[in-house]
């Protein structure tokens, strides 16, 4: 939503070009509040890599800290592909990536393949209780020498989620929750969906990746990716 | 006649054989005479037998001592010489006289290493043990045990004199005398055979061609131009022999222990009460870690109950420590996941290993970037806080490994093998690698000719043609293929080459 306060120039002739010439004449204007976009607000995020995603999410990427969710129908829809390029940044800050309770074996030449240094990356093991996974996770969050924790855990309850949250915040830490199922009221600040796109029958490497939710964005938005394109 | 400054008592068969007599001999071992081989050839006028008090040059010598002005606090050195050390290593030798360093702390508080030898100052502890009898009596047995126990011979050599090379060249000589006075060191010595020196091959055979057999013989000789020939260190060793030359040693220093424990007044089940009187014990920990600039790498509680084993912990710390916050967390981490069998009546601690301390220090310039950052603070007091609750079998680090059978590519470490293992990373493989593999391959199905796992299949990539292990038993020879399913995700399947031609699914690309 657009809060005019001062009345605009007469727009542009040409309707299709229309809404991209508008867009940027509303963004040289400083005396227009935009809701939809938080950069100007001092709100800057890391970019995901897709331009197309950094399109949708507000402050063109991914938020520094906090808990996101990423809800696929089933493990292995290309939710570690999306973040590869974060990974990369990670480690390029020479901080660690905690894989928690993943569904497989973590494989290492894929991670070499994708230039991400085993040398710091953990792996809590599948068969740790949930109890000690999720105290892992919280510690993990609050440590500022982990820059991404990655956890495999459906159904945790608002409290849970809150918590890691506010552990995230404390130790300026990205969590990452992956799960199958989405949860309406979750407190995530993010939520994202991963679905193949039935439609493009051609290329049919593409996902549809919704953004569910976003602090930031008015509106549910979505795109579609080639998420397979760093291998 | 008794010395007036002398303020040790001389043994009883010294004050009667003469009476002026400060060289006295030791009760030798029955064995030594025989067993040393250091026994040497004295020459003819003063008697084949060492044991003879009367010996005129050594009346001659102590003769000169009845002035009388004798320094109460001249040390003592009473050494022990080991000859059987010589054929061991040099680590192993250091390592036997750390042990008899150790049995030597009990009748002297300075014990000093010397090559095959050890030095004890005993005039400070004369007092307390009444004679030197005593004090040899004592030592004997304690040594004799301790080299039975390394499979040494069990003989030794020793004597003691006011200087400590005096000393050790008597010894050496397998004299096992005894010399108070820092005067007649040089009568005592006079009589020993150049041998004992330990000089090189071509200083010994100049030594002999020049006419001299003795240590007496030396000192007949000017002083410059024995310098000039054997050089300054030669004249040092016969200085400090005599006690005109000062001499540095290096002490033993006996190991840090820290054994620690309360008992509580009353019993307790509640593991919460306990941290507390843990604290308080800490506390000493590292006032004791900290007086003596040490730090922990390896600590042990134990939990004491009644009529049941002791529950222990084991606490080992990635970086050693000295905080008593630190150790405190990680205690408190431990307790959580401890289940006692009864109630508690004692806390114990053991400092188990003691490192150095290193301060943390951050490096001037942060440009220069360090491979991975294992020493950072922080980081090492999550990952004992992790090890601490979970386990070390649930924290694993991976790494590649070069192999081309799949399921051998990729290792799983434990933290610590991970820093040891210096991370010898394997060659990239150019095709494809998926994230995810499954611990099992799975059997796929073929319904109407076509490939299903949870879905249909469709083969996008492939074939990767995948053939090792020939030369063992389980030969794998398979067929690699990046298939699509038909909801989106991407599998990794591969079909056997041999035997009945299934498809499995080995990974997910994720």
């Amino acid at each position: 939503m657009t809060i005019i306060r001062n009345a605009l120039e007469t727009p542009e002739p040409k309707p299709d070009k229309a809404f991209s010439h508008i867009d940027e004449l509303l963004h040289d204007n400083p005396n227009l509040w935009r809701g939809c976009d938080m950069a100007d607000q001092g709100f800057h995020g890391r970019s995901t890599g897709f331009s197309q995603l950094d399109d949708i999410l507000p402050g063109r990427g991914w938020p520094n800290n906090g808990l996101m969710e990423v809800i696929t129908p089933q493990w292995g829809m290309g939710e570690l592909q999306l973040l590869i390029p974060l990974m990369r940044s990670i480690i390029e800050q020479r901080k660690w990536i905690l894989w928690i309770s993943p569904p497989y074996l973590l494989y290492a030449p894929a991670l070499a393949q994708a230039s991400i240094s085993t040398d710091q990356v953990l792996v809590v093991k599948l068969d740790t209780s949930c109890k000690d996974a999720l105290w892992s996770m919280e510690k993990a969050l609050q440590t500022e020498n982990c820059g991404l924790v990655l956890a495999w855990q459906n159904w945790l309850p608002g409290k849970v989620l809150r918590r890691l949250q506010l552990a995230a915040e404390t130790g300026d830490t990205l969590g990452v929750l992956f799960k199958h199922h989405d949860s309406k009221h979750s407190p995530s600040p993010i939520r994202l969906k991963i679905k193949d796109s039935q439609s493009q029958q051609s290329s049919f490497s593409k996902a549809k990746i919704s953004v569910i939710k976003a602090r930031g964005n008015f509106r549910p938005l979505s795109t579609h990716i080639d998420l397979y394109q760093y291998n | 006649m008794e010395d007036p400054n002398d303020t040790v008592q001389l043994s009883q068969s010294a004050a009667t054989t003469n009476g002026s007599a400060q060289i006295i001999k030791l009760p030798l071992p029955s064995a030594s005479g025989e067993s040393s081989g250091l026994d040497l050839n004295l020459d003819p006028d003063s008697g084949q037998n060492q044991q003879k008090p009367t010996n005129p040059s050594i009346n001659s010598a102590t003769s000169g001592a009845a002035g009388g002005h004798i320094r109460t606090h001249t040390p003592l050195w009473y050494a022990l010489y080991f000859p059987q050390l010589d054929e061991l290593s040099e680590a192993r030798q250091q390592k036997v006289l750390n042990l008899l360093a150790e049995i030597a702390e009990s009748i002297s508080s300075t014990v000093s290493f010397y090559p095959l030898a050890l030095i004890c100052e005993i005039r400070s502890s004369l007092k307390y043990f009444g004679d030197i009898n005593v004090i040899h009596n004592k030592l004997e047995p304690l040594l004799t045990t301790q080299l039975q126990e390394q499979q040494l011979p069990e003989y030794f050599l020793y004597s003691a004199s006011p200087s400590i090379t005096g000393s050790l060249l008597l010894a050496r000589s397998g004299h096992n005398a005894l010399i108070y006075q820092k005067e007649n060191l040089r009568s005592a010595l006079s009589l020993l055979p150049t041998e004992v020196l330990q000089l090189h091959k071509e200083q010994n055979r100049r030594l002999y061609n020049m006419g001299v057999r003795y240590l007496r013989d030396i000192w007949r000789l000017p002083s410059d131009g024995l310098r000039k020939r054997f050089g300054s260190n030669f004249i040092n060793q016969l200085n400090k022999a005599l006690g005109k030359a000062p001499e540095p040693t290096r002490n033993y220093l006996p190991p840090p222990a820290f054994i620690t424990s309360y008992d509580l007044p009353y019993e307790l089940e509640n593991l919460d009460r306990l941290l507390p009187v843990a604290d308080e014990l800490l506390a000493q920990l590292c006032d004791f870690l900290r007086r003596r600039d040490l730090s922990t790498s390896h600590l042990q509680f134990s939990l004491l109950h009644e009529k049941r084993n002791s529950t222990v912990i084991d606490m080992g710390l990635r970086q050693a420590s000295r905080s008593r916050e630190h150790i405190m967390l990680l205690l408190e981490t431990h307790f959580t996941n401890l289940s006692i069998p009864a109630p508690v009546i004692a806390l114990k601690i053991e400092i188990k290993k003691f490192d150095a301390f290193m301060s943390h220090s951050n490096s001037l310039l942060s440009e220069g970037k360090p491979t991975a950052h294992y020493n950072d603070n922080n980081l090492n007091k999550f990952m004992e806080q992790l090890r601490a609750r979970l386990g070390d079998d649930h924290i694993k680090s991976i790494s590649t490994a070069a192999e081309h059978c799949p399921e051998y590519a990729s290792q799983q470490l434990n933290y610590e093998e991970s820093i040891q293992s210096n991370q010898s990373n394997a060659p990239i493989v150019k095709n494809i690698r998926p994230f995810w593999l499954l611990p099992e391959p799975l059997l796929l199905n073929i319904r109407r000719g076509k490939l299903y796992h949870r879905k249909a299949l469709t083969i996008i990539n492939g074939p990767e043609r995948i053939e090792t292990y020939w030369w063992s038993g389980t030969d794998v020879c398979r067929d690699y293929y990046v298939a699509k399913e038909k909801n989106g995700s991407r599998l990794w399947i591969y079909r056997e080459k041999q035997g009945e031609r299934n498809w499995y699914l080995h990974g997910f690309f994720s």
